[in-house]
């Protein structure tokens, strides 16, 4: 499948918006952008940055896009101050903040910064900038990750040289900490016309449901995500349990999990022992993933579940709103500024309130109609790649005058 | 014949403030001290973010009142918050620290709870720029705004409000004043934008106009 243009998007957003970005884009004119993050493959930041780059090369801003180097030694580092970041409280050992002192280093060398804008994503680059203080062009650190309940001791570290940049992005309030500098909420994005989210044919969704055995006669409660505790998979076996004395249904819990984690497997065992031999409850384990048939998976639903305990801003809530399916998620993390509790979805707080949910949709087909067809206008305007791609060149604009609310592009 | 009307749009890159309010006093606090452009964002922003999905409240001071704090009373009110009542920003602010102050002796136990998520105050950078969309007359202005974008309707109809007086729009002010139209200005200056999405908003300027036609001819 070829690389969407901007104008592929006229059908989804409409032409109006297609033709303010171009707009936008107009007025930015020559400028150009460079995007540096940790890696091509894997991961929500690669995954959106593929799309986003080639949007903006096509609307004529000029974009880069560069992957820092390392070995395994330095990912190890940067994946223990992701998770230090996050939360985590283990004790860094002070060698290993040199390492990636000097691995950044090593990486500025390699790298030009010549472009207006440089964003850089996610701590494992945030110290390039340490190495371009007599820069002319405009800085910006994008945190893709929850830092509402940082490690004092990593925070401690990275944030002198968070507060040398122009600004930074967080996708949430909640998850910003105090900086010195501007700060800005993007919200991340889904792609509407990637495999994930594009428009499939009932036979494709069909064909999907009878390879792993799902039949379609009765209504189906899904839940996609990884087989992890924060998942609450065990949970919503149980809810769909308490529903499933009022209300004929069918449950399909689809995950992965991370490779050689022998975490999941318990977990796994766990959900299995919860489900014990009830046929209408399918327990599906991807390896890898596949977007074509989790996009498949999500059409077919009758209503999806995000039952987590705890979440990041949870972009597949966004993926399942898209689709006009009923979601019922639990209010953590991103999941209620996607889920507003009685007009895009329901918002709960325990497996009770998730059996009631699904009892409740699965009896009031109208309302969770009504439910879907507002999530989907939700994301339409606020979660997808058309508005992440406005707000990078509102970025590039509004850095030009620091201090201005209010900016008239006048020409 | 007055001037031609060239259709601005608008877009807003939202600033995190870092302040928050956990409870009433707190929000008393934020509205009393924050900017005016956080003032107007909070106060109007929900017709553009939410509107569409029909929320009964239209101001994230009332959402956050209604759906955090379970005050449904002072959502109300905070909801029914008029341009009418005000000329500018800070008659505005004025009003909501009445609304929030009178709460407090009308019910006090309010003011001991806290929400169930905190209210994040933000500020707004609005870029505004020129739109290739003109209109000469009332007809091509009809025509016209069937086509303009929602951002461009909510910039000329609510956030032009921000330059001069919050009771007056793009709209109405062209329409009065270089159209000559001064019944038909003032039947789109009363509106009540609290019952319409956006695109309600779009259909009831084109209804008015049909019908201001019709009776001309």
């Amino acid at each position: 499948m070829s690389t969407p243009t901007l104008f592929d998007y006229q059908e989804v957003v409409g032409p109006d918006i297609v033709e303010e970005l171009t707009i936008l884009a107009s007025h930015v004119g020559n400028r150009s952008i460079k995007m540096v993050n940790s890696t091509a493959v894997g991961g929500g930041v690669a995954e959106m940055l593929h799309r986003i780059v080639p949007l903006l090369n096509d609307m004529g801003i000029q974009t880069q896009w560069e992957v820092i180097k390392g070995d395994a030694a330095f990912f190890e580092i940067t994946k223990a101050f992701h998770n230090a970041l996050q939360g985590n409280r283990a004790h860094i050992q002070k060698e290993l903040f040199e390492t990636y002192m000097t691995y950044n280093e090593m990486n500025n060398s390699h790298m030009d910064f010549d472009e207006d804008l440089i964003v850089i994503h996610d701590p494992q680059p945030a110290a390039l900038i340490n190495w371009n203080p007599r820069r002319k062009n405009k800085w910006v650190w994008r945190c893709h990750i929850d830092m509402s309940h940082p490690s004092e001791q990593v925070w401690e570290f990275l944030r002198p040289h968070i507060e040398k940049y122009d600004a930074a992005i967080f996708s949430s309030a909640l998850f910003s900490p105090e900086l010195t500098i501007p700060q800005y909420r993007f919200y991340p994005a889904i792609d509407p016309l990637d495999e994930k989210n594009r428009h499939l044919e009932p036979s494709v969704i069909d064909a999907v449901l009878t390879k792993y055995g799902i039949p379609r006669d009765k209504p189906i409660v899904t839940q996609i995500s990884r087989y992890d505790p924060w998942k609450d998979p065990v949970g919503v076996v149980r809810a769909f349990k308490m529903a499933k004395k009022y209300v004929d249904c069918r449950l399909v819990l689809i995950g992965d999990k991370a490779a050689d984690d022998p975490e999941t497997e318990k977990i796994l065992e766990s959900v299995k022992a919860e489900a014990g031999n009830d046929p209408d409850i399918h327990i599906i384990l991807f390896s890898p993933s596949i977007a074509g048939e989790i996009n498949a998976f999500q059409r077919a639903a009758d209503i999806i579940l995000q039952k987590s305990l705890r979440e990041g801003f949870a972009l597949t809530v966004s993926e399942a709103l898209w689709k006009s399916r009923p979601v019922i998620g639990s209010a953590v993390g991103g999941i209620p500024a996607q889920v507003i509790d009685g007009y895009t979805g329901l918002l709960v707080h325990s497996v009770e309130g998730a059996g009631l949910g699904i009892r409740s949709l699965l009896t009031q087909q109208d309302f969770a109609k009504r439910l879907g067809e507002n999530g989907h206008r939700r994301v339409k305007d606020e979660f997808l790649i058309t508005k992440n791609l406005k707000r990078y060149l509102l970025m590039l604009l509004a850095l030009d005058q620091p201090r201005s609310h209010r900016i008239f592009l006048n020409r | 014949m007055g001037q031609v009307f060239q259709f601005l749009s608008s877009a807003s890159l939202e600033m995190l403030t870092g302040r928050k309010a956990c409870n009433l006093e707190e929000l008393l606090s934020l509205i009393k001290t924050c900017s005016d452009t956080s003032i107007f964002y909070h106060t109007f922003s929900a017709f553009l973010k939410l509107r569409e999905i029909q929320l009964p409240q239209n101001s994230d001071f009332a959402i956050w009142a209604s759906m955090s704090l379970n005050e449904k009373a002072l959502a109300e009110k905070l909801t029914a918050v008029d341009f009418s009542e005000h000329n500018t920003i800070e008659g505005l602010r004025r009003h909501l620290i009445d609304i929030i102050e009178a709460y407090k002796t009308e019910k006090p136990q309010a003011f001991q709870k806290t929400g169930d998520v905190p209210f994040y105050l933000y500020d707004i950078v609005r870029i505004e720029y020129r739109t290739d969309k003109f209109a000469y007359d009332l007809k091509s202005f009809r025509d016209v705004i069937k086509t303009v974008s929602i951002y461009s309707i909510y910039l000329h109809f609510i956030e032009s409000r921000q330059r001069a007086d919050l009771q007056r729009d793009d709209f109405s002010a062209w329409i009065e004043g270089d159209l000559e139209m001064p019944d038909l200005a003032q039947t789109i200056r009363r509106i009540d934008i609290n019952v319409h999405t956006m695109e309600g908003l779009r259909t009831k300027i084109i209804r008015l106009i049909d019908e201001y036609l019709t009776g001309i001819n």
